[in-house]
């Protein structure tokens, strides 16, 4: 009796797993009736700022789905093929990369277009009850690298220890975690260009990339970096409650908390609107969309969805309402062509 | 015969002195440490509702006021606005389609502007002409007329009206509330619409329909597996290596964090499988994976309590061991089977990390219809909103927190309740 007991409830198992497979599959094999769209959780703000807009102006659709993976996991979802159950869009908060672009050709997704929709900064920011700092790309460079100029483990404990200029306080940086986005921009940005003002380390760049690569962008892991998760917010909470403490977060998220937080300036430019639009704060970084080629037209709406993005993108728009930084007129221009003519990327542009 | 005189020693019992000094202190110690643990229980409890005590008010108290909003009254001169509608097209099914089109987004500002003097606009939530579409949609014959429509207010002065917001809000509050514009409402749209990116629009239904049909999944997978797995091991299966490890394994299952169970339904259901991403299905049969071995523990347990008085009687009379299993073992034990299954539903509901690996934390702004629309789940949107830029989402994830408490709530109550209505002792 127990047998049959058994092979009853294994059937009925297999029966309602295979019943959904079907369903799925369905899904699958034909397509999907709304827009799916991973990534940074920077760009996610107006990837659903644009979703909005876009239901609201198409009533009959339905709303995209926007997930929030991070810019290097979405990248390798967006890259792993063709088909209704991979996503159509990748939100990034820093340009794709050469190996990623490789592995969406090795997938079959040969045809993205890359369409920049603005300027976020990443900011640092301290506490108003904070001691003021005024630092350089290369201040930030020596207090936070692991191994700074490849000159052995840093030592610095205080900011004093970098800078004798610099107010003797504990280094305590609050910041994105390695698979984020703002951390890739961080070390290109700013560990990078603080980095390169040894003339050695130029060296090492030509001769060997990786050691570079390490030496320069390896954030030190003994405690004097915090790693915060994705969630700027709580960066912002840490920052309120550790006056010393400085924090890495994106641009919008200082902008909405100006009463708690001030910026950092880095070599003396202040993150206002206007210094990171123009690129002039060392901090700013273009945000994409990159969109498969191949999915246009068999997903509903994914034309009229980019265009929308696009309609919004200027100094005016309702993403600038919703803290993004537009990008300059010529970028904006160059892009609208992309979303008219949808231009593919050339991989060979990447780095 | 004498019997031999009785030992001395023996016979002469000294009475305890209770009134002795030292007695007396030994007794005073007793009491003392009587008294001490009952105070260190008391202690605990006290501790425990404290910690109980601080959530509840502090939730309550950051997010009551996310159930109201401030709105502003507007008056609409629609004949005279710059739009152009025939109300005849709004008989169909199309409303929306029409109303799209129509410009309602400046007719809004313009009517804003023109209500509450220039910069109006901004004063009004920027979706505010969907209030405006839907007022439309409901009763057409508003466009030959003048209207007066209350329209929620922006984020920074629904936080100003809340006293939490900026000088500046605070100041274009008071502006308001002495021209008589503004009113204090129930926030409707919070029971009953989705996932948004102005928080005076966003909703919980969404969420919550996701939560549902998540624990519906769930409760209809691992109960009947767990309840029979449960009834096999303790009923039918031998004592012997065998099931030792089976049960070794199930006990060992429970206690798994519940991130690996996402992982495994990332690799099982989404990848071999190709179900489809962040739909309460997978989300069901991860959890349901979570679940299961907590039924099957209180299961058994609760099985093993049927005393086996009952089993040697039933099968005394000549019931066959299915008979005596579900006439009598299965019922006698349905209660405590029961409580185990809602107090693992309960986890499961609040459970956040195994669907985040499976894509449960995206934007979705329209509720699921059924488990394989993409869905999200109550405690993954109170994280979602907890990491959003705008300041007004503080009290919102706080008011969805509440929502979440209760739904809990509602939960283990049924659980106390089965168990002291049908809970038997012998």
């Amino acid at each position: 009796m127990h047998k049959a007991v058994l092979a009853i409830s294994a059937i009925a198992l297999a029966a309602a797993l295979s019943g959904c497979q079907d369903q799925a599959g369905g899904g699958a094999g034909g397509s999907r009736d709304q827009i799916r769209a991973v990534g940074s959780s920077t760009v996610y703000p107006f990837a659903t700022a644009a979703a909005e807009q876009f239901v609201q102006k198409n009533p009959g659709r339905k709303s995209p789905i926007i997930e929030q993976t991070g810019t290097g996991a979405g990248m390798k979802q967006f890259c792993a093929g063709i088909g209704a159950q991979h996503p159509d869009i990748e939100n990034a908060s820093r340009r794709m990369k050469k190996g990623e672009f490789e592995q969406c050709r090795a997938n079959g997704v040969t045809d993205i277009v890359e369409i920049q929709i603005g300027v976020d900064g990443i900011a640092l920011a301290e506490s108003n009850k904070g001691p003021g700092f005024r630092l350089t790309p290369e201040l930030i460079y020596k207090a936070l690298a692991d191994d700074p100029f490849g000159k052995g483990k840093n030592k610095a404990q205080t900011w004093a220890d970098v800078d004798p200029s610099l107010p003797k306080v504990a280094i305590s940086v609050f910041g994105p975690p390695s698979t984020s986005g703002t951390r890739d921009s961080l070390a290109e940005l700013i560990l990078e260009k603080g980095c390169l003002t040894d003339p050695a380390m130029k060296e090492l760049k030509e001769k060997d990339e990786d050691r570079f690569k390490a030496t320069c962008t390896r954030i030190r892991e003994d405690g004097k970096y915090v790693d915060s998760g994705e969630n700027d917010n709580l960066i912002v909470q840490k920052l309120a409650a550790n006056p010393n403490s400085l924090g890495v977060f994106g641009f919008s998220y200082l902008e909405e908390n100006r009463d708690k937080l001030k910026d950092v300036p880095i070599d003396g430019v202040e993150a206002t609107y206007e210094t990171v639009a123009t690129g002039r704060y060392p901090g700013a970084r273009p945000l994409y969309i990159y969109v498969k080629k191949a999915h246009l037209g068999v997903i509903p709406g994914l034309k009229e969805y980019i265009e929308e993005v696009a309609s919004g993108w200027g100094p005016d728009g309702y993403l600038a309402k919703r803290g993004m930084v537009a990008a300059p007129e010529e970028v904006r221009a160059k892009n609208a062509e992309i979303v008219r003519n949808l231009t593919v990327l050339d991989g060979s542009m990447l780095k | 015969m004498t019997s031999p005189p009785p030992d001395e020693t023996l016979t002469r019992r000294i009475p305890t002195d209770w009134k002795g000094q030292a007695m007396q202190r030994r007794i005073a110690a007793r009491y003392r440490a009587e008294r001490r643990f009952r105070l260190i229980g008391l202690a605990s409890i006290l501790l425990s509702a404290g910690f109980l005590a601080f959530l509840l008010v502090s939730m309550l108290g950051n997010g009551l006021s996310g159930f109201t909003r401030t709105e502003i009254a507007v008056k609409f001169d629609f004949p005279r606005a710059p739009m152009v509608v025939d109300p005849a097209m709004l008989e169909g099914g199309n409303a929306d389609q029409v109303l799209a089109g129509a410009n309602l987004p400046v007719v809004t500002a313009q009517a804003a502007n023109a209500a509450l003097g220039e910069g109006g606009d901004a004063l009004i939530s920027s979706n505010a002409w969907l209030t405006v579409r839907d007022a439309i949609r409901d009763d057409p014959s508003i466009l030959q007329r003048e209207a007066v429509l209350s329209l929620p207010a922006s984020a920074d002065i629904d936080l100003a009206a809340k006293s939490q917001g900026t000088a500046q809000a605070e100041a274009a509050y008071a502006r308001l509330k002495q021209g008589g514009h503004v009113s204090r409402a129930i926030n409707m749209p919070f029971l009953t619409a989705s996932d948004a990116t102005d928080p005076t629009q966003v909703g919980i239904w969404g969420a919550f329909k996701g939560s549902l049909l998540t624990m519906l999944v769930t409760l209809l997978l691992s109960f009947p597996v767990g309840v029979l797995a449960a009834l096999y091991l303790e009923e039918y299966a031998p004592r012997n290596r065998w099931t030792d490890m089976i049960e070794v394994s199930i006990n060992n299952l429970a206690a798994v964090p519940s991130i690996i169970f996402g992982l495994l339904g990332l690799a099982v259901f989404l990848n071999m499988m190709h179900l489809p991403r962040s739909a309460p299905l997978v989300g069901g049969l991860t959890m349901a994976l979570m679940t299961m071995p907590v039924i099957v523990i209180a299961g058994r347990n609760a099985i093993k309590a049927v005393p086996p008085s009952i089993r040697d009687a039933a099968l005394g009379i000549g019931a066959s061991p299915v008979q005596v299993v579900f006439h009598h073992v299965l019922p006698l034990a349905l209660p405590g089977i029961m409580t185990g299954t809602i107090i693992g539903m309960a986890r499961a509901l609040g459970e956040t990390a195994p669907l985040l690996m499976i894509g449960m934390r995206a934007f979705i702004a329209s509720p699921p219809g059924g488990v394989t629309d993409p869905a999200t789940v109550l405690p993954v949107q109170i994280f979602l909103w907890s990491d959003e830029i705008s300041k007004g989402f503080v009290e919102k994830t706080s008011a969805a927190i509440i929502v979440l408490l209760l739904f809990l709530l509602g939960m283990n109550s049924i659980a106390i309740y089965l168990r002291n209505k049908f809970e038997k002792r012998w």
